[in-house]
């Protein structure tokens, strides 16, 4: 009935609309019709900015929709509040379905020499609370945050320096800005269509009551007093969190912003009524009212899912409840369908080349052996048994989608070949064998390769009974020990652990324009380098130079990369760089692309049957747009 | 017996210091600390983490001074009633728990009225009839409710509520009510899903209670005041209820002592596999994910609820039987 009657009051209301301002114009939207006649909100016109993002559904191979509905979700944790900004995904500029950097709040930008970047704002665009969003805003952000030290206590973000050097920013007029290096700069923009954004722009109107500079004392101790915290800068850091919208006070650019206080075990997050896209029918997005994330015990969440609480559910949701959500799908009126994971490898074995055991430093730093390691596994195997055969045997590299695969990437050095396993090994001089048939080490040790795992995942360790099979067809001894997380983090930095279990590269969906920094050594996170990862973050004070040519190699096109100012420059670095990870294989992957089951209501249209479920690049769904899925009568 | 009560509560002071020593001990022992988890936690989800930033926060929160430090100072706020800060929530710890009391008192006292209702006759009846079929029967029964694991009983129960009735999975009330005022409809929604809990959390305890009140009824239906009662035609109900019932209540008022902190958090693992927004559930969490200031205060505030249950259930044991009161006194 409610329905309904709303239903009656936006067919007046549109009516009007259109009588008022003529045709061809913006639909208003239903649930916002009564504020609007009301006087509490103004017109979609007046609420879109003067040139929004029309989204062009039928070019993109979907339905137009319409607005109304309530998309449910369920989250482990509280702080899971987060996964609203990642699959709001509205960002400065976002990379579209194929990876490509595109704007989305700006209107445009221009690009020069890669080391000059112009923003211009859409004129009129508004923050969810209705104040204008201008240049004022991100030279708020730039002058009064990231550039205040004690907001800021560990300087600028690392995105936003060049050789340790920051931009000069300019405020050219109220819709327009520009950032200045010295040298190109190509982490910036895909750093500001991260899944975890770059923020440049934090709501100044809002957040000035809560710094120093636009405070006064009193005022401020007494709000520090009142949130109990310890200074104003943690106020300050709390009130503004835009990744974890925590704040419902805190403006928004976002589709959906959050209308609950902490704490809660129901989020709900109403539509941003100044959201700056809209359809090509004149609708304005998001098309559904309101995002409700209910928090739960994570092990309830399929559960629960496979009795219609869910509108829209990928996250705790693992391979082995596919079966079962299969089975609910029509009770529950929801379909279940499997997206790939955009990571490099799902199990990946990872060599310590810092290892403190000489002879073992030696050999695991001869590509050959790390070759013959590779070789000896049975991928397809893998799959089969572990996997369903529903991943794809692969070396950890990047994924088909990507546009820097080649086949031989993905095949170079992990086809099943025992035979010629082997044959490298022998060719190291490693003949001689001991009592059980293993190999001897040069020094009479036997060959016994212990492999740390971090105890978290049953998956890894399935993966390496197997592979302790394969290994010992060679000739090779495997032990699993299994260890605790930072523990094996620093056994591996010190060199203690020999070979650690590891999913692959996070990021196996990489265009030109991404960092290759997980395929080279540029941190002490990196297991089969953390020595080498160390001195590139300490800037050679800590941590050992590369001493191995391939490694020396990569640094060099990583800068390469890095210094390159044009798209073509980057392409050649990233192929270059690639193809040495495939052939000295410093990570021996296993499968990639697993699957996630995806559960989609029936009545939510719009989501894609195949996707990709990757948080970087593509926020999850994100990329897919959520604030184009809408609901159905049915 | 007032020297006796002053003597108690001074004897509280030592106790409650030598438990907050001991539970931040415990809590410090796991190795790393709730910064590893959370970067544990964003990394199993594909998140990129700025390792400058965890080293930043950690010193933020002084994980770089001593333990005993930062033992110290979590001791002095929490004695000027500053419990401290929860890493996870991003919330002074006492706004944390605050909300989520009142349903675990909801829960906990539904609970312990349903046990009593159940395992007070039941008791009786099979101490009365001592090796008859009936008794066999209903110890069989408590034995059950007592050997299965909760948890278990739980996702049946969850399983096929949801199948028969349609209630929700988990949870004390459906989703759409969650942070809604009170109403008619939430009220009845809660009802709707307390009995799952109630009778899970209920079974254990029924079965204990009844065996306890059972073996306690018979020692006292053996003594020579009864025979004498019954001999004397005092009627059989009076016989029971009026001395050797009262005489074997005594268990009873000592597990006041344990119905105190039980009201906060009782049944912490039901409660996670029900997903009951009560406060086991956080307190877990707390715990796994080293959110040491949370889990640190709330078993303090349970210590400190033991602590007093336990002196309050002393003394009226005292009070109701001379017995215990004398040997206090000589023990002096």
């Amino acid at each position: 009935m409610k329905y309904r009657l709303g239903g009656l009051l936006f067919v007046v209301l549109s009516f009007l609309w259109v009588a008022a301002a003529g045709a061809a114009d913006y639909v208003e939207t239903p649930s916002l019709a009564a504020e609007v006649a009301a006087g509490k909100l103004p017109p979609v016109a007046k609420r879109l900015p003067e040139t929004p993002r029309v989204v062009d559904l039928k070019a993109m191979g979907r339905e137009p929709g319409k607005p109304g509905g309530t998309i449910h979700m369920l989250m482990g944790s509280p702080k899971d509040i987060r996964m609203m900004t990642v699959y709001g995904y509205a960002r400065f500029v976002v990379f579209n379905k194929d990876y490509r950097i595109v704007p989305d709040i700006l209107k445009s930008f221009d690009v020069k020499d890669g080391r000059i970047v112009i923003f211009h704002l859409r004129p009129g665009h508004k923050w969810s609370d209705g104040h204008p969003f201008t240049a004022e805003d991100i030279r708020f952000t730039w002058e009064d945050v990231m550039n205040n030290e004690e907001l800021s206590p560990f300087g600028l973000p690392r995105e936003m320096l060049v050789d340790g050097k920051p931009p000069i920013f300019t405020v050219i007029d109220p819709e327009t800005v520009r950032f200045e290096w010295a040298a190109p700069n190509p982490d910036f923009l895909p750093a500001l269509a991260g899944a975890r954004p770059l923020y440049l722009a934090m709501p100044a109107h809002y957040l000035k009551q809560f710094h120093a500079k636009y405070q006064g004392p009193a005022k401020l101790a007494k709000m520090v007093e009142d949130a109990q915290v310890r200074s104003w800068t943690n106020l300050f850091i709390r009130m503004a969190r835009q990744y974890r919208p925590e704040n419902p006070d805190l403006p928004t650019l976002e589709p959906w912003m959050n209308i609950s206080h902490m704490p809660t075990d129901r989020f709900i997050f109403k539509r941003n009524p100044y959201f700056h896209r809209v359809d090509k029918e004149g609708h304005q997005l998001p098309y559904a009212d309101q995002v409700v994330m209910t928090v739960v015990s994570s092990s309830l969440i399929p559960a629960k899912t496979g009795t219609g609480d869910a509108d829209l559910q990928a996250r705790y949701l693992r391979f082995d409840n596919y079966t079962f959500l299969k089975q609910a799908e029509d009770r529950s009126h929801f379909d279940v369908t499997l997206w790939k994971n955009g990571g490099g490898s799902a199990v990946a074995l990872v060599p310590n080349l810092n290892v403190a055991d000489p002879v073992w430093r030696k050999l695991f730093r001869d590509a050959r052996f790390r070759r013959a390691l590779s070789l000896a596994i049975n991928r397809d195997e893998i799959n089969q048994a572990v996997f369903f055969g529903l991943a794809s045997p692969s070396a950890n590299t990047v994924l088909p989608e990507s546009p820097l695969y080649t086949d031989k990437l993905r095949t170079d050095w992990s086809t099943f070949d025992p035979a010629r396993a082997n044959k490298l090994v022998d060719e190291i001089g490693l003949t001689k064998r001991g009592p059980e048939g293993y190999r001897l080490l040069p020094d009479g040790r036997k060959i016994e390769i212990v492999v740390e795992t971090a105890g978290e995942s049953t998956l890894q360790t399935d993966v390496l009974q197997l592979v302790t099979d394969y290994w010992k067809k060679i000739g090779i001894k495997l032990f699993i020990k299994t260890s605790q997380r930072d523990v094996l983090r620093s056994r591996a930095m010190s060199g203690d652990a020999m070979m650690t279990v590891w999913s692959g590269v996070d990021n196996a969906l990489c265009t030109p324009d991404m960092n290759p920094a997980e395929f080279v050594p540029t941190s002490e996170a990196q297991l089969q380098w953390p020595q080498w990862g160390l001195y590139y973050e300490a800037n050679g004070v800590k941590g050992q130079k590369p001493d191995m040519p391939a490694a020396e190699e990569l640094m060099k096109l990583y800068g390469d990369w890095r210094h390159s100012a044009t798209p073509e420059g980057r392409e050649a670095a990233w192929k270059k760089i690639l193809q040495i990870n495939a052939s000295q294989v410093f990570t021996i992957g296993t499968v990639n692309a697993a699957m996630q089951p995806v559960v989609v209501s029936r009545r939510l249209h719009n989501v894609p049957k195949q996707g990709i479920y990757s948080f970087e690049p593509g926020a999850y769904f994100g990329i897919y747009m959520p604030d184009t899925f809408w609901f159905s009568a049915k | 017996m007032f020297r006796y009560i002053v003597r108690r509560i001074l004897v509280m002071i030592p106790t409650l210091l030598i438990i907050s020593a001991l539970v931040f001990t415990i809590i410090e022992l796991p190795p790393g600390d709730y910064f590893e988890s959370y970067v544990a936690d964003l990394q199993a989800q594909g998140e990129t983490v700025d390792m400058q930033q965890i080293a930043y926060l950690r010193k933020e929160y002084g994980f770089d001074k001593p333990p005993v430090e930062r033992y110290f100072v979590w001791l002095w706020g929490m004695m000027h009633g500053n419990f401290g800060y929860s890493f996870e929530y991003q919330l002074p710890v006492t706004k944390l728990i605050g909300d989520r009391i009142y349903l675990s008192i909801i829960v906990s006292l539904v609970t312990i009225v349903f046990t009593w209702i159940i395992a007070f006759p039941i008791g009786i009846y099979s101490a009365t009839r001592q090796y008859s079929w009936s008794d066999y029967g209903l110890t069989f029964l408590g034995l059950i409710g007592l050997a299965t694991p909760n948890f278990l009983l739980a996702l049946i129960f969850m399983y096929f509520a949801n199948l028969w009735f349609g209630t929700s999975i988990g949870g004390l009330m459906a989703d759409q009510f969650i942070n809604q005022p009170m109403s008619w409809a939430k009220f009845l929604s809660v009802l709707d899903h307390l009995w799952i809990p109630v009778i899970i959390i209920g079974t254990s305890h029924t079965a204990g209670m009844i065996r306890r009140l059972r073996a306690n009824l018979l020692d006292e239906l053996q003594k020579q005041y009864v025979v004498t009662a019954k001999a004397k035609g005092l009627p059989a109900g009076r016989a029971l209820v009026k001395y050797p019932l009262r005489m074997a209540l005594n268990f009873f008022i000592s597990d006041i002592g344990s119905i105190l902190p039980n009201l906060i958090s009782g049944a912490e693992v039901t409660a996670i596999v029900l997903s009951l927004q009560t406060t086991g559930p956080l307190l877990v969490q707390a715990l796994r994910s080293q959110d040491m200031y949370l889990a640190g205060s709330f078993l303090m505030v349970l210590a400190f609820l033991t602590v007093i249950g336990v002196l309050v259930s002393d003394i009226a044991l005292a009070f109701l039987d001379p017995r215990i009161r004398l040997q206090g006194g000589s023990t002096k």
